[in-house]
Formats: structure tokens, sequence, C-alpha cells
């Protein structure tokens, strides 16, 4: 052991025990802190530990705690980074405090959700076994650039990954295309049929073939750019998946009932979030879950009890309201809550919160790529549309542009007001916060709640 | 009254996407439905001919590199000499970071590689390493020209989102819109921003421009409006502008600090 493993160790160890004293989370700055001691810190840490990475644009959360929970069901020896902490500090935290202070592992797996950005530099030092790319999709460009700079970084990511097995989402022009720069085992997973009767309308973010720019076509699309696709000109196409769903049984408004078909056979899973895109996650999630072994069917069963929260359709009992805190941070995964919202047939009350701080991307013109016009189709069902945090004035405005009659518009800056507000009258409450917001809110929401601080 | 009607042209809707910029179609588009003036939008991309005869008003927003190789070819087959003409007539245009480039002489990135735009108005753009980011505030001569008065108001001004590393440089006799007074601009000396030329604007202005700008989006409704019909002959009336005016005002605060 070196002493500089030790010396990041105890220090990372010693600084999260200062800021847990000072009610702080610090679910990065024993990592920071860590590394300065030894740069190699992760590399040293991870080095003994069955190691899942999870990264993508969209999905990395879910697929993340569905993949969890079978590691619980499993019973096996784990840890994750579970409050968004997904950069190198974050991740390297999770290590340190799941390592004794001579640097050895005290579990045998570690789940990992990546940020795609920071993948490269991560997968420098943790040698995973299993990777899973969940989508490229439109993200805070003002962070990541262009789509093709994140699907690039994501590539090169995978080539540092050189034992691990990767898992492709083979409906993402993108993310498949990872198939031919690597020289990895691949398993690739999809969707074998649309989701939607009716989806909304959205643009897509790869209309154009990733090898020639001719555009695709496609026998169907399941959301966004995401479907069997085949380019007309260079004969790309979409890779036949080795895990697929096979079936969609029901998709209603709190989950779904779908078959997956693997080489053994078809499973049939019940997912616990609604929505197209956690079908996704859902089949993302068995496919690492098989490729590191575990049992099929133990996978399938962590889908109906997997718990997200964190934003993910949590649910919280705000006095006698009924809310559900929703996260948004990009124009698809936006469009995928609307494409939920959109079909609730009972009296709502919607509330946004945009934050425009780095981790939300400073650029918030994203809310225009939204097809918030969606939501004239439950007007009557819209009891109000609550807009705060730091850029309210422009949501409230995003609101009128896309027919939401301006009565029904109220800005409220404040969290204590606006909380006072959708308590105070009886409808169900959808809360969907940017990510600075989202924490901001959940520290008022505990203090004031009783609700538990995010680390715990 | 509700005879007249906008037609407006949203060039390459599919491909130059970026950023929000189609906020600006559903601005417009908005404030002359509210104001009982018909407007139709068509896109047109790759493929599709132009024949600018059919439009008063023409949108073009940013996009990726990726994607520009394809445009330009066909830009170059099934436009240009439209575009041309329709500048020549005075027609509107508002024309967002790459879509301002492209109308622009050329593009030479830092290693001295030159991509030939489509050359219809003179000025350049040359890539940097640096890239401008942030939220940016300027002037605009042209509200200014509107108020015969000697101060600035905060109507005059326009915020927006800048995000791009090219940097563009006008010709001589070509006029930005206005002085830059937070961010970048053009580029990192000339601390102006944006392209006028006859009735074309050309912007980096991301947000989207249009909404939280609302006397600029006016501004080249009732220019169309002039074109089409005659001078004096279509008023725009007053909107109810409180939401708009309070994102306007939300970053102009922010960003005099």
């Amino acid at each position: 052991m070196s002493i500089r493993v030790f010396l990041g160790v105890a220090a990372g160890k010693l600084s999260r025990h200062i800021m847990r004293l000072l009610g702080k989370g610090a679910s990065t700055l024993p990592g920071k802190i860590g590394l300065s001691f030894c740069p190699d810190l992760l590399a040293h840490l991870a080095k003994d530990v069955r190691c899942i990475v999870v990264t993508g644009t969209n999905g990395k959360t879910t697929t993340s705690r569905m993949i969890e929970q079978t590691l619980i069901d499993s019973n096996a020896s784990y840890f994750c980074n579970k409050s968004g902490a997904n950069m190198m500090n974050g991740i390297t935290t999770e290590f340190i405090m799941n390592s004794s202070l001579g640097g050895k592992a005290k579990k045998d797996f570690a789940l990992i959700e990546c940020d795609e950005a920071a993948f490269k530099y991560v997968s420098k030092q943790v040698d995973a076994e299993c990777v899973v790319a969940t989508n490229v999709f439109r993200d805070q460009l003002d962070r990541y650039g262009e789509i093709t700079h994140t699907l690039n970084n994501i590539k090169i990511g995978l080539q540092n990954s050189v034992n691990a097995t990767v898992c492709l989402n083979a409906d993402c022009s993108l993310t498949a295309s990872l198939k031919d720069e690597i020289d990895n085992p691949i398993v690739m997973y999809g969707v074998n049929l649309p989701i939607y009767k009716e989806h909304i309308k959205e643009s897509s973010d790869a209309p154009y073939c990733i090898h020639c720019k001719h555009e695709y076509e496609y026998e169907y699309i399941t959301f966004g750019h995401l479907g069997k696709y085949h380019c007309p000109n260079c004969g790309y196409s979409r890779p036949d998946p080795d895990i697929a769903v096979t079936d969609i049984y029901v998709s209603d408004a709190d989950h779904s009932e779908i078959g997956i078909t693997f080489e053994t056979g078809k499973y049939h899973a019940s997912v616990n979030l609604p929505g197209g895109y956690n079908i996704y996650n859902a089949v993302a999630a068995v496919t690492a879950a098989s490729v590191m072994g575990f049992d099929v069917k133990t996978s399938i069963d962590a889908l109906s009890t997997f718990e997200c929260g964190f934003g993910r359709m949590e649910k919280f009992m705000l006095d006698d309201t009924e809310t559900r805190m929703i996260l948004i941070k990009n124009p698809a995964g936006c469009n995928q809550v609307l494409n939920f919202l959109s079909n609730i047939n009972e009296k709502t009350l919607f509330v946004v919160c945009l934050n425009d701080n780095y981790a939300d991307g400073t650029d918030i013109s994203w809310i225009w790529d939204v097809d918030f016009e969606s939501l004239q189709r439950i007007e009557d069902n819209l009891t109000g549309v609550l807009v705060s945090g730091i850029r309210a004035d422009e949501m409230a405005m995003r609101f009128k542009y896309a027919g939401i009659p301006e009565e029904k518009i109220k800005v409220i800056k404040d969290y204590e007001k606006l909380i006072d507000e959708f308590t105070s009258q009886d409808a169900p409450v959808y809360i969907m916060p940017t990510y600075t917001a989202m924490m901001d809110l959940r520290a008022i929401v505990s203090k004031r709640f009783g609700y538990k601080n995010f680390w715990e | 009254m509700n005879d007249y009607q906008i037609n407006i042209c949203h060039l390459y809707p599919d491909l130059l996407n970026l950023y929000g910029d189609t906020g600006n179609i559903i601005c417009m588009k908005s404030r002359l439905e509210r104001r009982g003036i018909k407007c139709e939008v068509t896109g047109l991309s790759v493929g599709d001919k132009l024949n600018a005869a059919d439009f008063d008003l023409f949108f073009i927003g940013g996009g990726q590199d990726f994607e520009q190789d394809a445009l330009l070819k066909d830009a170059d087959q099934n436009k240009k000499a439209d575009i041309r003409a329709a500048i020549d007539d005075e027609k509107v245009f508002l024309c967002i970071c790459g879509g301002y480039q492209i109308m622009g002489q050329y593009y030479r990135t830092w290693d001295g590689k030159q991509l030939d735009f489509m050359g219809l108005i003179d000025f350049y753009t040359e890539g940097h390493e640096k890239r401008m980011i942030g939220n940016y505030m300027f002037e605009c001569d042209a509200l200014i020209a509107l108020d015969n008065a000697a101060e600035i108001k905060a109507d005059d001004l326009i915020v927006g989102f800048e995000n791009h590393s090219g940097q563009t440089f006008l010709g001589e006799g070509i006029k930005p819109i206005g002085k830059v007074l937070s961010g970048y601009g053009n580029n990192e000396k000339a601390e102006y921003e944006g392209m006028h030329y006859k009735n074309v604007f050309g912007a980096y202005c991301h947000g989207p421009m249009l909404p939280k700008n609302p006397r600029f989006c006016d501004l080249l409704l009732q220019t169309a409006l002039d074109r089409k019909y005659g001078r004096g002959t279509v008023a725009l009336t007053e909107l109810d502008d409180t939401l708009e005016n309070n994102a306007h005002n939300y970053m102009v605060n922010r960003l005099s600090k």
C-alpha cells in the first residue's frame, strides 16, 4: 500500500465526517481531497471491485436503481453513487467511503452512474466489468457541446474500458454506431415495437446517418430518434438486439407490463414507473444484470419492486397534498415527461422550477424545444401552472406561448410561498424542477415536513 | 381586416433547430395571430426548391457542424438564387448563429481550411478555440432609431444567450445590429453584435431571440407588413407584454450589474 493512497483515503473520510457534522451531504468533496493527495486514487480503490458503469444522456439514474434492486435481491455486497454525484469527484468519494484506510475494498460490487463527459476520465481508473450506454440525446449544450461530441466522449470511455462487456441501445443510431469503434464483447438491447400510439411532436436529434449523413428511414419510432432505422444510402441499420422488449401489454399512468425476450425465452415484466423511457431503462437494467451473471428472473422481478426516488416520479405527501417530483434537464427527457403528463385524466396542478446555474445548464433555451403545447390537450384538468426558480419569468412566458391561458400561470419566486400555495389546494401536484432547483426544494421540504436529507 | 397575411419561410427546420431557435417562429406567429393577422409557416429543407415570391419573412436558425455539408450543397442548388433575390427585394430575414454565418462569404478554421458559404452578404467568420458562451446583451440601433430620444431605454436592448467559437467580421458598409453591453458579440475585438443589411438581421442570439425581446420581434413583423402592404397600411396594435417584459427586464437588470 502506498502512503499516498492511505493519505487520500484518510483525508477523504475525515472531510466527510466533518462535513456531516456540519449538516452537509459532502458527496463530492472527499473525492476531490482524496484525488489531490493521490491522483490515481480511484484506480487503487477500484482494483478489486466488480464495477458496473451506467452512462448515456438519459436514464442513468433509473437504470442504476433497477440494477441496484437486482443486487439487493441477490444479496450481493455492493455500493453505489446514489445522490447524483456522477463525475470524477463524486464517484471517487463513494469508493473512499467503501474502502478501508489501507485502500482495501469493503464490498464486492460497485454500481456507478457516470456522467457522459466524465466517463472518459473515470474509465482511465475504473476497470469496469460491464458498461451500459443508454442513449445519446441533445443535452445542456453549453456543457457538453454538440451531440457528436458527447458520442465521442462515450467512445473514448469505452475504448479505455478494455475488459468490459458493453451493453448498447440498438434503437439509438448514435449509441449503436459505437459497436464498430470498440473490440469489446457487445450485448445489444432494444424495443422491437413502437411504444406509443400517438406521441408528441418532437424533432429528432439525429435525423441523418452518422456514417454518410444521408437521411434515415424508419420502420417505426419509439420516441425521439429511437426506433428501427436504416440508412438507404450506406446501409447502416439498427442491429438486431440480443435482448429485446417484444410485447407491451399495458402502459398506464403508474406502470407498464412488458414482455422481454432473451435467447433463453420470454419473461413477463412489470415496470413500476410509467412512460416509454422507463421501458428502455428496464431492458437496459436486465441486460446489465445478465452480463454480470445474475439470475434473469431476479432481475425481471426487481423491475416491479425497485424504488427510484430522487426526482424520478418521486412521491411526497406534503400535508395532505399528493406531490410527485420529476427532474427535468433536457428537451428529450422533458418531452418524455410531457408524453406521460399530457395523458393524465384528473385535476392536476403543475409546478415548474427553472434555474440556470452551471449544474442546470446555463442556457435555458431548450425549454422552447419542449412541446409544452401538448398540455393544451389536458387544459380542462390543469388547475394551474406555478412557475418558480431563477428563470421563472422566462418559464412563465414559455407557458403563455404554449397556449396556456395567462390567468392560469402564476410566478412565485419564493419557495416557501410556493409550497404554501400548492399545499393549500386539493389537486395532486407534479413538480418539475431543474437540478439545483430540486436540491433547494428538497432542503426546504425536508426541513418543513420532516423528510430525510437526500444522502440518508 | 382579416385579409392581411404574412408567409414565413423556415429554412432547414430539421437541420438548423438547435438551442430553442424554433421559439422565434412560435413567437412571430403568435404575435401576428393575436392581432388578427394571418400567418402561415412553411418549412423548407434539403431537396425542397425555394420560390422566394411565396414568402414575406425568412427565418434560419443555428445547427450542428455535423450537418453543414449536406445543407450547403442543397442551398447552392435549390435556394441561393432565390434568397439573393429576396434580400434585394427587401424582404425580412432573421438569421441566428450558424444560419447567420452561412449568409456570409466563408468560414475559415483555425488551421486555415476554408469552407465557402453562400456569399450573399459581405462578412466572414473565423473559427477560434475559445468558445464565447453565456448570457449577453446588446443595443439595437434599429430600435433606438425608432425612438427619436436621446437616451437609450431598456427596450432598445436585446438580451439572449450566445454560444459560438466562430468570430465574425463585417465587410465595409455592413452595419452591426448594435453595441455589446455585456458578453462578446461578433468577435472578441469588435464590441458589436450581429449584422444588419437591408432588412436582413443576423445575430448569435439564442434564447430564443424574439420572445423576450418583443419590441424587436414587432420591428421585424412591422417591416414585413410595410413592405408587403405599403407603409402605414397595417399598424401593429399593442399587446399585453407583461410576461415578455418581465423576462426581458430580469436579464437586463442581471446583466447591468
